[in-house]
């Protein structure tokens, strides 16, 4: 994160930072972890008529709002955070979501 | 990872020759997929004709296509909404999800979303959940390929697919 080009990215918030933005907001993550993958699926079917990049993030979450909660849930609630997103071009999201008791020393 | 996502689309478009009539022995039942090419590349060509545009393949059968998800999974014991078929998943997650349930061996039965994007759609709405794939077991939504490669690392796929398998070894 945060290696692209100076002048760019004041011009345009990557959606990367966006995504950080609303899961800090919608989640309070205490921890979050965003990687661009986009790359490793230029060549995807379904890619095809994409070109603009930011499509498949690998996403890691610790956020206390996910206690108690499922996975489904977990993910559901990541989901509706990017909504905006997941209609605007982001394809895929591989996510882990733990809640800080499940990060905690073992 | 790189390389075997790269690995997974090689294989692939190289199995993208396989004769049709060979995904109805992954999918049973699910005969409107059998005609279709596995081909992605056709609904997004400007050049096509509309009479070779992929039509709506359940007109006329007088269901929705809600009710056709509806009926998927409650008559599949797992059912999977994917990108491309089982023999040649045109996504890396997509091929996960098959990867991780074929370990069961229990029937799955998939629809490849990338033919239709009204059922792409109505699968959508019936789960509200953005991605694929999505896994239905016993007609409960499950979720996509990190949770169910999560269950399947915790136990509980195994437990949720027990009889299902059990049930597979009687009518053997």
């Amino acid at each position: 994160m945060g290696s692209r080009g100076g002048a760019t990215v004041l011009q345009q918030l990557s959606r990367a930072s966006r995504m950080r933005t609303k899961l800090q907001t919608a989640l309070e993550a205490s921890a979050l972890d965003i990687e661009d993958v986009s790359h490793q699926h230029a060549g995807h079917a379904a890619m095809r008529d994409n070109n603009a990049g930011e499509t498949h993030f690998n996403l890691k979450i610790v956020s206390p709002k996910f206690e108690g909660q499922s996975l489904v849930k977990r993910h559901r609630m990541v989901y509706d955070a990017l909504a905006d997103e997941l209609q605007s071009g982001l394809h895929a999201l591989s996510i882990v979501a733990k809640t800080p008791q499940e990060t905690g020393p073992k | 990872m790189a390389r075997s996502i790269s690995n997974l689309l090689f294989k692939g478009l190289s199995f993208s020759s396989v004769p049709a009539s060979r995904s109805s022995t992954i999918a049973p039942g699910l005969l409107y997929l059998n005609g279709m090419r596995y081909s992605t590349s056709v609904p997004n060509d400007p050049d096509t004709h509309d009479d070779f545009k992929p039509t709506d393949k359940f007109k006329g059968s007088g269901l929705s296509l809600k009710d056709i998800v509806e009926r998927d999974v409650k008559e599949n014991p797992v059912m999977l909404y994917m990108k491309g078929v089982p023999d040649s998943p045109q996504c890396g997650f997509s091929s996960l999800a098959v990867r991780v349930l074929s370990l069961y061996h229990v029937p799955l039965s998939a629809r490849n979303i990338l033919e239709d994007p009204e059922l792409k759609n109505a699968v959508k709405a019936y789960s509200t959940w953005p991605t694929f794939p999505q896994i239905f077991i016993k007609g409960e939504f499950i979720g996509g390929s990190d949770i169910i490669l999560n269950m399947h690392q915790n136990g509980e796929l195994k437990e949720k697919l027990k009889d299902i398998a059990a049930n597979q070894e009687k009518s053997e």
